[in-house]
């Protein structure tokens, strides 16, 4: 356990320099491209000159990186060329309201999407399953970006019911209340579905059948024998969902105002922000590699057949 | 069309008829279409018989004093006034610092903290007078002391702000009394009244440097409001303050909202009544905004342009007869009309606009696109021409519409165009190093500022590396000329010499719009995005 927990996160700390590298390297290696983007268009070549200078530009790449490397494991992060703020203090709000948003929306998502899947999967091809499977395919097959414009067509400029954009610094309910729904409907039919076909699966299976001879109840049989099995699926999928409700909600908070992580990333691709660029970069490596840890942790618990580091002799 | 009758019984100004239009469709209150046609010799009771009021009736209803305003727009870290390098930025210190002089939305320069000014002969020594009774919100008396501080900051070795080549003209600044100052130049500079407007400089307090950056940690001005609340990213909150020199203004609080870059984010807030007004939409939101209720849409024309230039020393561009081709091959009205849903004023090619006080009309040149294949012919491209241009979509997709309209235009000449669309934050490290590219040039409120920086034939940012003394020598004579009247005829000159050189299609000055909640009267945009706030009140 200790081994592959060692082995594991091994693997994750070399993904994690090896995207770092990537990332100062798209976005450093042509030291003025960085000078003009900090300093802006209409800089002079002097004040360019002075800027890379002081700053450390004319050392060799290699030099560079190292440094960055090591300020950034110090935490320090740099300053954000457009809000002229360090990043380290910027984000932590930002993620922490992401956060939130991705939190709510997993709140909405995760029961709906089980509550229809193993309806729908628990009787296959019952007019109930063929509904939900619809409803599923479509609210799946519309984009976020598409989503978000009808919804606010119907809620924000034709009822008036919410607001439509967020305008509070702290949080109010009921800003967050579109940028859920949209965020919940495009992935919670896709995890319906998800649940549907696991689901469906284990209902064929011999020991559910027996369970149903004995005389077991349906509640007793989803629940006692073929929910855990039938779960395996979907929290890989809801694992999976958790990088891209941390990254991929720049649709959804860009278009909603939401001040998370999301925006501040697009924000910083616009506008050239090369520190806030590599430390949002740096953030989503590190979401991605935890969940997928916590995902391999989470499928042992739940199915007793995968275990840690099996080895040939037997020992952990 | 109404019959306006005017003051002295004859035809009434051109402008009228395109005031009528605006107040019809509600871009101009009722008080301001009344005032301006009052100006423009319409008699008050032929205006008010149009507006559909009985005269006098609208000159009684008083602005009503109170409320809060609440604006879209992005609150970025302020450090130092003199360094703001983004136009909203100086829009939020324009509530508490003021300025010496003033430019409206129509490019004239008022008295703001100066009260006259008066040139030498020469143009080279400038006098200002200042406003008696102005009070620092610190209850400090605003003097010359304070003028002095500023013009040496900006002009100092080591001043790191734009206003620095600005005024590298300025040899001298000479204080006479408490009130009167003269600055002193190397060369005539007839625009240093309009200069002093420029967003970079805001009068400080003379003690500024004493507390020193950040600003808002320093906001002591002269203005009529005072900073209560700043957060970067978030909101920054301005009350209005007792003691202030100036007329008092409507808005009790003015509250700046950030709503992140997402155009679409503002409209949804302003549709929903979160905010009042929101500072930029593109020609593309225009048809949401007029069909939502309750919502204004505020245009204005601006000098701002796209220059879509060939340097001059590159090949193939080097051969003039090959710019002309491009040129005659171009259809600027069509490209105005496409790309920019005919927003806008089709441009001349010699980046002078019409509605710039300066102005001179040079005959209209047909599109001949004959013309332009035997043009190539000549120079050797008989089957036609390969060419690249780059561009950076820096302010919207239509720059890339505009090209690719161009692309077509060129393509009836045999003129096969490229297009290489560069992410705005790529384009900007070459925008003056590619051979053939589009570049966005912002409004200034006099076309020879921009001359002056942009084809001088030492100019920094010359991106078409344009160099002819005959146009220098003529920019420098009309540069000289005080009168604007007098100064367009010294134009034709310079206009004509940028014209025939064929440096760039300049295709068509790009309007400006915003929209605002119909609460909000007596705002007028400014082709500068420059909010003047005082004058607003809310319904």
């Amino acid at each position: 356990m200790t081994r592959y927990a060692a082995i594991k996160l091994a693997e994750a700390l070399a993904v994690m320099l090896a995207v770092s590298f990537l990332v100062y390297l798209v976005l450093e290696a042509n030291a003025r491209d960085v000078a003009v983007k900090v300093l802006g268009q209409f800089s002079t070549e002097p004040q360019r000159d002075l800027w890379l200078a002081e700053n450390g530009y004319n050392q060799p790449f290699i030099v560079r990186y190292l440094r960055w490397l090591w300020n950034f494991v110090r935490g320090d992060w740099g300053v954000s060329s457009h809000y002229r703020e360090p990043v380290a203090v910027m984000l932590p709000p930002r993620l922490l309201r992401t956060g939130i948003l991705a939190g709510l929306a997993l709140l909405v998502m995760v029961p709906a999407s089980f509550v229809l899947g193993i309806l729908a999967g628990m009787r296959e091809g019952t007019r109930t399953d063929r509904a939900i499977s619809f409803a599923s395919v479509v609210t799946t097959s519309v984009p976020e970006f598409a989503s978000a414009v009808f919804l606010s067509a119907i809620f924000v400029f034709w009822l008036g019911w919410l607001p439509g954009a967020s305008t509070t610094p702290g949080f109010a309910w009921e800003e967050v209340v579109l940028p859920v729904l949209v965020l919940a409907l495009y992935a919670t039919g896709y995890l319906a579905r998800i649940t549907r076909a696991s689901m469906a699966e284990v209902m064929m299976q011999p020991y559910v059948r027996t369970a149903l001879m004995k005389g077991a109840s349906p509640a007793r049989i989803v629940f006692r024998h073929a929910l855990r099995n039938a779960l395996v699926a979907p929290i890989t999928v809801i694992m999976l969902q958790i990088p891209w409700l941390l990254s991929g909600v720049i649709v959804v908070e860009v278009y909603f105002a939401y001040k998370g992580f999301g925006t501040l990333l697009y924000e910083a691709s616009l506008n050239g922000d090369v520190a806030l660029i590599e430390a949002c970069a740096m953030v989503s490596v590190l979401v991605i590699v935890v969940t997928q840890l916590a995902s391999d942790v989470l499928y042992t618990l739940l199915n007793p057949r995968i275990s840690f580091a099996r080895r040939p002799d037997g020992a952990a | 069309m109404f019959n306006f009758t005017t003051l002295t019984g004859g035809k009434p100004h051109p402008e009228v008829p395109a005031l009528a239009e605006q107040f019809r469709g509600g871009q101009i209150d009722r008080r301001e279409f009344l005032r301006t046609v009052a100006w423009l010799g319409v008699t008050a009771a032929s205006a008010a018989a149009f507006a559909g009021v009985a005269p006098g009736a609208a000159l009684a209803e008083e602005p009503k004093m109170g409320g809060v305003l609440r604006i879209a727009v992005a609150v970025q870290e302020i450090t130092d006034p003199a360094l703001v390098s983004w136009v909203e930025g100086s829009n939020l210190l324009r509530n508490v610092v003021e300025f010496l002089t003033k430019v409206d939305a129509d490019n004239i320069t008022h008295p703001f903290l100066a009260k006259s000014w008066e040139p030498s002969e020469d143009l080279k020594v400038w006098t200002f007078q200042l406003q008696p009774n102005v009070k620092w919100s610190n209850g400090d008396a605003f003097t010359t002391e304070d003028v002095v501080f500023n013009i040496k900051r900006w002009t100092d070795a080591n001043s790191k702000s734009s206003n620095k080549s600005s005024f590298a003209a300025i040899t001298s600044v000479d204080v006479k009394d408490t009130l009167t100052f003269s600055i002193t130049l190397n060369r005539a500079i007839l625009s240093i009244p309009e200069m002093f407007y420029a967003y970079t400089c805001p009068i400080l307090h003379r003690d500024f440097d004493k507390v020193g950056a950040p600003w808002p940690k320093n906001p002591v001005g002269t203005g009529p409001y005072a900073l209560a609340e700043y957060g970067v990213g978030q909101k920054a909150i301005f009350k209005r303050r007792e003691g202030y020199w100036g007329k008092k203004p409507y808005l009790d609080e003015v509250r700046y909202i950030d709503l992140g870059s997402e155009i679409s984010a503002h409209i949804a807030a302003l549709a929903a009544g979160q905010v009042d007004f929101i500072a930029r939409i593109t020609a593309n939101d225009i048809e949401l905004v007029k069909k939502l209720p309750k919502v204004q849409l505020l245009t204005a024309h601006a000098a701002s342009t796209v220059c879509i230039r060939m340097q001059t020393d590159q090949k193939p561009f080097d051969d003039i007869r090959v710019r002309r081709a491009v040129l005659l091959a171009a259809d600027n009205a069509q490209m105005v009309k496409l790309a920019y849903r005919d927003l806008g004023v089709v441009g001349e090619n010699h980046h002078v606009a019409p509605f710039q006080p300066e102005y001179f009309k040079l005959p209209a040149v047909a599109r001949d696109v004959a013309g332009a294949k035997a043009l190539l012919a000549e120079a050797g491209y008989k089957d036609g021409i390969d060419l690249t241009l780059v561009l950076g979509n820096t302010q919207g997709r239509w720059e890339q519409d505009t090209a690719q309209v161009l692309q077509q235009n060129c393509a009836e000449a045999g003129i096969r165009v490229k297009l290489n669309v560069l992410p705005a934050t790529e384009y900007w490290p070459i925008w003056n190093k590619a051979p053939f590219a589009l570049t966005f040039w912002v409004h200034r409120p006099l076309a020879v500022m921009t001359l002056d920086l942009a084809y001088r034939s030492t100019a920094a940012w010359n991106e078409a590396h344009f160099k002819s003394p005959e146009f220098d020598a003529a920019l420098d004579k009309a540069m000289a000329i005080v009168d604007p009247k007098q100064r367009a005829l010294a134009m034709q000159a310079v206009e004509k010499i940028v014209q025939d050189a064929a440096i760039m299609v300049q295709p068509f000055w790009a309007d400006k719009f915003t929209a605002a909640s119909t609460r909000v009267q007596g705002l007028r945009l400014h082709p500068s995005d420059y909010h003047d706030l005082t004058t607003v009140h809310l319904a």
